[in-house]
């Protein structure tokens, strides 16, 4: 090769090569919400039919799970209240509420999908952000028939409820599944490197070329970021905040996390995020799992989250401090570090 | 012998000059200003998201640039200040005596830096593009 051909390479390498970074990105808003969708090392042509395909089973499931609009859940839901069965001819649905069922559980009942009518009560099942607080008695009333997803059993793809005042809301479970099953249809593809967020929860799948993929966690009170985390292959991380959905009475936030146990949004708490390791359902987890940390008690929240085998998590407290796991705390970088004596740690 | 030979090649140029008609020059300046602008567009860094500050090469912090402050840093020499302001940053007090780092000015592009070498302080603009791939809320 002659000189001038390899300056010549080189200034096109300048200009083209080294500017390449092979990533595509999409960003839709669907599901309620923003959805970014991030695949790297792919054709553009290969990477936009996938992004398509994801963006197809969004829609599918945001009707498919949505809680209030018209749909299999709002069928079921009214079927319940009505003291009816109902045929269900969709395993998907019938899988999913098996699933929440066993996680209400698992979380000793705080993440509790069959409180729809408290939310409602409460103004979230809706577009906008309600304005007024729903009365005492109307809140107690609801707590006292302590609806619970194990109230309903199936059989033979019938449904039934002994419990009336059960509405099934899938909100704290529903952009987690979404996580899922779009890793689901990337496997399939032979898609390895992506990252997809849905509203803020983030699936990791393989790397960004070299790099592990990073996300940084927003500011519950101000526009922009306070630290930055690795998301490694296979991981998931989610995060139940009082800033997006929540209605403001005399100068007190309430968030749209409702306590089931006392009917009231869980106070105190700002945001918690979670960080869950590669499994089938690690997306979902990593959605439901946030709420408990969320909900309870300030010095219950280690305890908590060692129940649900939690390793990697962060909560940003009203008060200011920070309640920070080990392992999380080693891998997290503070765009501002926090004062040494706010931080709580295990 | 050399001196003789540029001489000699300066005056085949000028010959070449002359005999340049307008649309010759019209061609140059095409290509010229082509490189101009390929250079620019190519050279021109975004405006940043953030300050990094280094003190003997350890990062003292990264703040945004989306805010108005001041920053004393105390280091080998003496104390240096360092303003940030609508969206833009730039040492305002240094020790140091040519004041090299205060006459550079304010930065704001991605990758900008003012070092000052005597007190061992560096600021450089940092975009957020770079640091990381998604927002986690």
């Amino acid at each position: 090769m002659s000189f001038n051909k390899i300056i010549v390479s080189l200034f096109f390498c300048l200009i083209y090569g080294c500017s390449y970074d092979p990533i595509y990105q999409k960003k839709h808003y669907i599901f309620g919400t923003l959805v970014d969708i991030k695949i790297y090392g792919e054709k553009e042509e290969t990477a936009k039919n996938i992004s398509n395909e994801i963006i197809e089973e969004l829609n599918r499931l945001h009707q498919l799970l949505h809680p209030w609009n018209p749909g299999i859940i709002n069928d079921i839901n009214q079927a319940i209240a009505n003291d009816k069965s109902i045929y269900i001819n969709n395993n998907e649905i019938i899988n999913i509420i098996h699933d929440a069922s066993t996680l209400e559980n698992n979380t000793k009942g705080i993440f509790n999908p069959a409180i729809g009518k408290l939310v409602n009560l409460w103004g979230f099942h809706s577009e906008t952000l309600p304005t007024k607080l729903p009365s005492k008695e109307a809140i107690n009333s609801l707590v006292t028939l302590k609806p619970s997803m194990n109230n309903i059993s199936i059989k033979n793809n019938i449904l039934k409820s002994r419990n009336n005042s059960v509405q099934i809301d899938l909100g704290g479970y529903g952009k987690g599944y979404a996580l899922d099953q779009i890793k689901n249809i990337l496997s399939v593809n032979d898609i390895p490197n992506a990252l997809i967020n849905i509203g803020g929860n983030i699936l990791a799948l393989g790397k960004r070329g070299s790099k592990t993929w990073v996300v940084a966690i927003q500011n519950p009170r101000e526009p922009g970021v306070i630290a930055k985390i690795p998301l490694k292959p296979g991981w998931s991380i989610g995060t139940s905040g009082d800033y997006q959905k929540y209605l403001i009475d005399d100068e007190i936030r309430y968030s749209h996390l409702i306590n089931p146990f006392t009917g009231l949004p869980s106070q105190g708490t700002q945001s918690a995020i979670v960080l869950t390791p590669p499994s089938v359902n690690s997306g979902t987890l990593s959605d439901v799992y946030s709420k408990p940390l969320f909900i309870a008690h300030k010095n219950k929240k280690f305890i908590v989250a060692k129940s649900l085998g939690l390793n990697y998590f962060l909560i940003i407290m009203e008060d200011n401090s920070i309640i920070i796991s080990k392992d999380m705390m080693n891998e997290i970088s503070w765009y501002q570090e926090p004062d040494a004596k706010n931080i709580i740690t295990n | 012998m050399k001196l003789a030979g540029i001489k000699n090649l300066m005056q085949k140029i000028l010959l070449l000059i002359k005999k340049f008609k307008s649309g010759d020059w019209l061609v140059m300046l095409l290509f010229i200003s082509l490189i101009f602008f390929i250079t620019k567009y190519y050279w021109e860094f975004p405006q940043g998201q953030y300050l990094k500050i280094e003190k003997n090469n350890e990062i003292i912090g990264t703040y945004s640039l989306n805010q108005k402050n001041t920053f004393i840093i105390d280091s080998l020499m003496g104390t240096s200040e360092i303003i940030i302001d609508n969206n833009r940053a730039r040492f305002s007090k240094s020790p140091c005596k040519k004041q090299y780092c205060i006459h550079q000015g304010w930065i704001k592009k991605i990758n900008q830096t003012i070092i000052c070498l005597p007190n061992q302080i560096s600021i450089s603009v940092i975009g957020n593009k770079e640091q990381f791939d998604s927002i986690n809320y």
